[in-house]
């Protein structure tokens, strides 16, 4: 649907503000009941959910312009999808899908965030988003044997993803991850510098085109190399392969796991016996694509109609996403089995988690408010008593590390759940 | 209209650049809320001139002296669920949002009273209450509306005034930024003593604060209240989670906790459920009390959910959910087991005198846990049926017979309108009213009647305005009730069509509240799009229900 086809949407926003909070019910701690990074710390109206549902419905009305102060509001904004599940209590409306089209309204009219200009443009050239040369993609692997698929057949394909692939202080956890699956006797291999983005990085900022070029390329690729599953230890990369593409009508015909969800199976079976004590109280970030915008696609075609006189109803019925189906128990699962491993949860978990601050391009363009929410959720871990916080992607680990580094909250160690596995082996 | 460099400048220069905005973009997103089609034809009320997020009372005081200077209006508003708290008679107003303002100041475990800043919400409070052993009382239209906002400024009704009384009832003690810029502290505050007064702030003052429907930001800003707490008998910290069988995003307490006990009888018809209530109310042992309709139904997660579930009851037609009409909740809380035995042993008489039963499907404990929270903890006011509604307050404060005259009447006429197929039917068979007791009844009722209907429907917007114009049959001319109405309230009917039609009947008060008005804002700058004009304009009609002087005028 196109932005303008949310006008129903607009018009029933109420303005409860229930987008900024996560939902009374899942409130514990006073200090952790705001769900909304981008209202929480610009505070204007316009920042919360509800305010792109009234700046959409003002653009609709000729009553504004996309300017700069449109697009600054647009794109501080990590695109997290908390605002989508608390509204989803109340409403039957999309916050999240209309603020993506928004997003791809201004690009298509040629209204550019510079920061994402450079990025996006990396991609054309050298088909990643982290302004890297293509040639090097591979290098994270390097000395691991693995087998390449562009050479040998496997049954899984392992996709490190950009951020993965690219930042030289988190290749030990890819590595990582790659060998606990290779441990297990899985038989998996890797693209190397064949890889490429997933592209959903892109098409968060509202760059369509470039996200269905990728999605494209890797159906045909992962076809074309026979693999039965891929499997990623990003986040972001697997809410796009398993999410998006869906969205847009290239669903994968191959199983998507992210690598929690593996590692979950390896030792519900057996294939991996984690042994040794991690003696460390901890608790787990839910990274935001893992989790409610990991929950999959529902396509859905229809029409409105009233019942019972005035009530709005869909034929047929629409199952709206509501975050719960999303990847929550697998890493919870893996961390219960770490022996010696102090697990303790946050108050903001699961489809109500607080973002870690790099999505939605937010890392990209502006840097101070992805570690100023990053220290948001920093706070939070060491207010329930954690020594670390775990998460399971990338992007979470490398806003963590910048956040605390800039920060006052430099005394909590950063960790992927990959990283605590192989301890715990 | 843009605020002049030299009026902008002065703003600035209190709050500081990063605290204030006239951008359009902006802008536009403090006048668009529910409500607003039903007034103004447009989700659009008067775009501000600017917005301001003011981080302490010296600056509201300066800047509401800035307002002064240049003739600028202004207004304050918390959460801003309301056309209420956003509309402003012309486009050279600024909003004040007090977001930044969200500190719970104290709260007085010997006293039992806490003092608030405007942007606590009311289920903040309630957590941070509970910790303590005390409760605030609940607030009808959701948990994220502000605690001031509700006691000091605006007019409503939820289920626990039973035991905490209604919301003006609560406030003890403000600091209040009068229209001129001057601070006046009321309560024994004035007195440089802690915000506390036994009977609110100050000499009867509770009308004035309030005005006839609530002030709304109309004298002045609130920027500081001491507002009462009750005990509260469960747990400091509780936790709403998934039940099995029930929609994922619906959390829920598992059971009702300790120290409460709730339940449900159903009644044989509406005259003795209304006598019963009666009785349960002024027996004086109630924490909480509401319509069953609240504790009937599993939640839903949607409309089309939700329309599944009726469906599914009109397949198979079950009795005891029929008699949803005769139902209530009534919730008790206890200190001790002795205390508990006696509340309960009330419940249980009055139920078998009005030959009362409680059936299983509304007493099981689940939906017992659910009735709890949803009536202490505000489930919010749920518009996504239709898309709006029509909270109409039939009889503030008055006494349960004239309650329940108004309510039945309220009820046909609303059924009429439902059969033409304007508001959402619920198609129960029976007229359910609600109403929600004061203190123990000791001081009368509200009632409250809800319409849905669909704003962006023609008909229904069209139908939903000739619905209150019937409603409160402001000039009599019907007759209809037996019994005066007192009218509406703010949320249904435009400020001038509540003071003008009502105001002569009722002591001339819209006279002496004019007379306030003039006196607290000499020079009209607190907006009174939702208190009180000092003049009255010559336009208002009863059926006029599109004011011509809001949101129009303005070319983008």
């Amino acid at each position: 649907m196109a932005w303008q086809d949310y006008v129903h949407d607009m018009q029933r926003c109420t303005r409860c503000s229930y987008c900024k909070w996560i939902p009374y019910r899942y409130m514990q701690d006073t200090d952790f009941i705001q769900g909304c990074p981008s209202i929480s710390r610009y505070l204007w109206h316009a920042y919360a959910g509800s305010g792109k549902f009234n700046m959409a419905y003002s653009l609709l009305q000729n009553r504004i312009e996309i300017d700069d102060t449109f697009l600054d509001v647009l794109y501080r904004c990590q695109l997290d999808g908390s605002c989508d599940i608390s509204c989803k209590v109340q409403q039957d409306i999309e916050p999240l899908q209309l603020m993506q089209e928004l997003r791809i309204k201004c690009v298509e009219e040629g209204h550019f965030i510079p920061a994402h200009t450079v990025a996006i443009n990396y991609l054309r050239r050298e088909d990643n988003m982290m302004q890297s040369r293509r040639a090097d993609r591979g290098k994270w692997a390097e000395g691991l044997g693995v087998k390449n698929l562009t050479s040998e057949g496997c049954a899984a394909v392992y996709h490190a993803g950009c951020r993965y692939s690219f930042d030289k202080e988190l290749w030990s956890v890819a590595r990582a991850g790659l060998e606990l699956l290779l441990e297990a006797g899985v038989d998996i291999g890797i693209m190397g510098a064949e890889e490429s983005c997933c592209g959903g990085r892109a098409y968060e900022l509202g760059y369509t085109a470039e996200m269905t070029k990728f999605a494209v390329h890797q159906v045909e690729t992962f076809r074309t190399a026979g693999v039965k599953t891929l499997v990623t230890p990003c986040s972001d990369c697997y809410a796009c392969f398993k999410v998006l593409y869906d969205k847009i009508g290239l669903k994968f015909d191959i199983e998507v796991l992210h690598i929690t969800q593996y590692l979950d199976r390896l030792i519900k079976e057996g294939k991996l016996r984690l042994s040794r004590k991690v003696p460390l109280t901890i608790t787990y970030h839910d990274p935001c694509h893992l989790g409610r915008l990991g929950e999959p696609w529902v396509h859905w075609q229809g029409m409105e109609y009233k019942v019972m006189g005035q009530m709005i109803v869909h034929d047929p019925p629409k199952k709206f996403r509501r975050g719960a189906g999303g990847v929550y128990e697998p890493p919870r699962n893996i961390l219960r089995s770490i022996p010696g491993l102090n697990f303790i949860e946050m108050y903001r978990i699961k489809e109500y988690a607080w973002c870690c601050g790099a999505g939605g391009g937010v890392i990209d363009a502006y840097p101070d408010f992805a570690a100023w929410t990053g220290n948001e959720r920093l706070k939070e871990a060491k207010a329930v008593g954690a020594e670390a916080i775990i998460s399971a992607c990338p992007w979470c680990k490398r806003n963590f590390l910048d956040a605390a580094a800039a920060g006052s909250n430099n005394d909590i160690e950063v960790y992927d759940i990959i990283e605590l596995v192989r301890r715990a082996l | 209209m843009k605020l002049s460099n030299e009026e902008y400048k002065a703003l600035e220069e209190i709050v500081g650049p990063e605290y204030i905005s006239q951008e359009p973009v902006i802008m536009d997103t403090y006048n668009q809320v529910w409500g607003n089609k039903f007034f103004f034809d447009e989700k659009h009320s008067i775009r501000p001139a600017a917005v301001l997020l003011p981080a302490n009372t010296a600056e509201i005081a300066r800047a509401i002296k800035v307002c002064n200077r240049y003739g600028l209006l202004f207004k304050a508003f918390s959460s801003g669920f309301e056309y209420l708290s956003l509309s402003l008679m012309n486009s050279k107003g600024i909003l004040f949002d007090l977001r930044r303002m969200d500190r719970i100041l104290e709260i007085d475990i010997k006293n039992m009273h806490a003092v608030i800043e405007p942007y606590v919400s009311v289920y903040r409070l309630q957590l941070e209450a509970a910790k303590y052993g005390l409760y605030s009382g609940r607030i009808g239209v959701g948990y994220s509306a502000g605690v001031i906002a509700a006691e000091c400024c605006h007019h409503g009704c939820q289920h626990s005034m039973v035991f905490t009384s209604g919301y003006g009832r609560n406030v003890l003690g403000v600091e209040w930024v009068l229209p001129t810029g001057e601070v006046l502290n009321l309560g024994s505050g004035e007195s440089g003593s802690d915000l506390f007064s036994a009977d609110g702030p100050g000499f009867s003052l509770r009308g004035i604060l309030r005005g006839r429907t609530g002030a709304n930001g109309g004298h002045g800003v609130i920027t500081k209240a001491s507002v009462k707490l009750y005990p509260w008998y469960g747990p400091a910290k509780w936790r709403q989670t998934k039940q099995p069988g029930e929609p994922p995003s619906a959390g829920q307490l598992d059971k009702v906790p300790d120290g409460y006990k709730v339940y449900v009888p159903t009644f044989p018809n509406l005259d003795k459920t209304l006598e019963a209530s009666e009785d349960l109310c002024r027996a004086e042992i109630l924490y909480a009390f509401g319509i069953g309709i609240i504790a009937t139904n599993p939640f839903t997660e949607g409309n089309d959910e939700e329309w599944a579930l009726v469906q599914s009851y009109m397949k198979n037609p079950d009795p005891e959910r029929g008699a949803i009409p005769y139902s209530v909740v009534c919730v008790i809380g206890h200190q001790s087991e002795r205390e508990m035995k006696y509340k309960e042993k009330c419940v249980l008489a009055i139920t078998a005198k009005y030959c009362g039963r409680f059936t299983k499907a509304h007493n099981e404990p689940r939906a017992l846990a659910r009735a709890f929270a949803d009536i202490l903890w505000s489930n919010g006011v749920n518009l996504r049926a239709t898309g709006d509604f029509l909270p109409s307050s039939s009889s503030p404060d008055g006494s349960p017979a004239m309650l329940k005259k108004l309510a039945l009447q309220e009820a046909e006429i609303k059924k009429r309108y439902e059969q033409t197929g304007a508001f959402l039917a619920l198609g129960t068979t029976g007229r359910m009213v609600s109403w929600r007791p004061e203190e123990h009844l000791s001081i009368g009722a509200q009632g409250i009647s809800t319409a849905q209907y669909d704003p962006y429907d023609p008909a229904s917007l069209e139908a939903a305005r000739q619905f209150i114009n019937e409603l409160f049959d402001p000039r009599g001319a019907f007759s209809r009730y037996g019994v005066p109405s007192r009218g509406g309230c703010l949320q249904i009917e435009p400020v001038t069509h509540v003071h003008q039609n009502w105001g002569r009947m009722y002591d001339n008060y819209d006279i002496w509240l004019r007379k306030l008005k003039k006196i607290l804002d000499p020079n009209t700058v607190s907006d009174w799009t939702a208190y009180i004009p000092p003049e009255y304009p010559d336009y208002a009609k009863d059926d006029d229900y599109v004011l011509p002087s809001y949101g129009k005028g303005e070319e983008f």
